[in-house]
């Protein structure tokens, strides 16, 4: 898992020597910067679900076509599949926040989705207007403090550019 | 390669669940500068570390350098102090990260059914990775016994907590632990 400690860790390695001053550096740089990700992870972990139920439904809201008959959101198993999978997402950014890398959208979330999107004829600009949604709905400091809702939007950010 | 961070999401992720327990997270990031402390204080001292804890396994069984001796002649000593840095260095390693894997998937792995097709005798292994555990807990806690030392004695002089780093201590001495019982 991809992680600022693994990457030094794995140079370290490579070079067979011990954790240099300038490994332990950018341990303590991510260090300093983990306080407001955990903030932001905590937050997310308490209201995940309703993060997700609002993106879902203001993704829903901007593609009414998706209630038609034979789309992505017609029946009710296709309507939990589709906030299950908004929830994934929110997951997937939550654990990233905990490990302060992109390493969990990375290897559970990006890997592979164009494939199975595909495969499963699901349209992708939906997901990025959910993920979308949830990126303009944090607010500081009535939600978080603001290089927590920084961390936290960069993360999102980063899954709508793999999905656009 | 897993880290303290990595761990708690692979765990949380087995039942797609959030990560809802960060008390022990906030925690590592509250001690963060002890540990840095910590990993330099091993990794400044590593070779003084090692060349100690092999004189001192050979100290307590010299039969390890007369002919027909593990550490005999010196091809086989240079292997042993070689070995002997590659585990500090593991422990340096998992000590960093806050997790284990890294020793047991790049070092422990395997190191015991090695160590046995080579010969090398695993008792006197893990004495010397006994005395480097003693001496990792010394230099953690900025506290190298003067008597042992003598004019060598080197202190790091990082700021003193007022428990010597109790925790971080004990999490070194666990991945000691960890190398001694790979081996036996």
């Amino acid at each position: 898992m991809k992680s600022v400690v693994t990457t030094v860790v794995t140079a370290a390695d490579a070079a067979g020597r011990f954790p240099s001053s300038s490994d332990l550096q950018s341990v303590q740089g991510s260090i300093q910067r983990a306080a407001a990700r955990m903030e932001a992870a905590e937050k997310l972990a308490g209201n995940i679900d309703a993060v997700a139920k609002e993106a879902y439904d203001a993704c829903i809201a901007a593609n009414p076509y998706l209630n038609d008959a034979g789309q992505a959101n017609s029946t009710d198993t296709f309507k939990a599949k589709c906030h299950r999978d908004i929830k994934h997402y929110m997951r997937l950014i939550q654990y990233c926040l905990v490990v302060g890398g992109t390493g969990p959208l990375d290897e559970w979330g990006i890997a592979g989705s164009r494939e199975v999107y595909r495969a499963l004829n699901l349209p992708t600009p939906p997901y990025v207007a959910a993920l979308s949604f949830a990126r303009n709905r944090g607010c500081t400091p009535r939600d978080l403090s603001p290089q927590a809702l920084t961390e936290y939007n960069s993360l999102l950010d980063y899954a709508i550019n793999s999905l656009s | 390669m897993l880290d303290a961070f990595s761990r708690a999401v692979v765990s949380a992720d087995a039942s797609t669940k959030c990560v809802t327990d960060l008390g022990a997270l906030k925690e590592f990031v509250a001690q963060g500068n002890r540990r840095l402390d910590a990993v330099n204080a091993i990794a400044s001292n590593a070779s003084c570390m090692v060349s100690d804890a092999i004189a001192g396994m050979i100290c307590e069984n010299q039969g390890l350098i007369q002919a027909g001796g593990n550490c005999y002649p010196n091809r086989r000593m240079a292997a042993c102090l070689r070995d002997g840095e590659i585990v500090l260095r593991y422990v340096s390693y998992a000590l960093l990260a806050g997790d284990a894997s890294v020793l047991d998937d790049r070092c422990l792995n395997g190191l015991k059914e090695t160590y046995a097709a080579l010969g090398v005798p695993a008792t006197s292994t893990a004495r010397a990775v006994q005395i480097m555990k003693a001496q990792a807990a010394a230099h953690i806690k900025d506290q190298p016994s003067e008597a042992l030392a003598g004019a060598r004695l080197r202190k790091m002089g990082s700021p003193e907590t007022a428990d010597r780093c109790a925790s971080i201590v004990a999490e070194a001495s666990s991945y000691f632990d960890r190398v001694i019982s790979a081996l036996s």
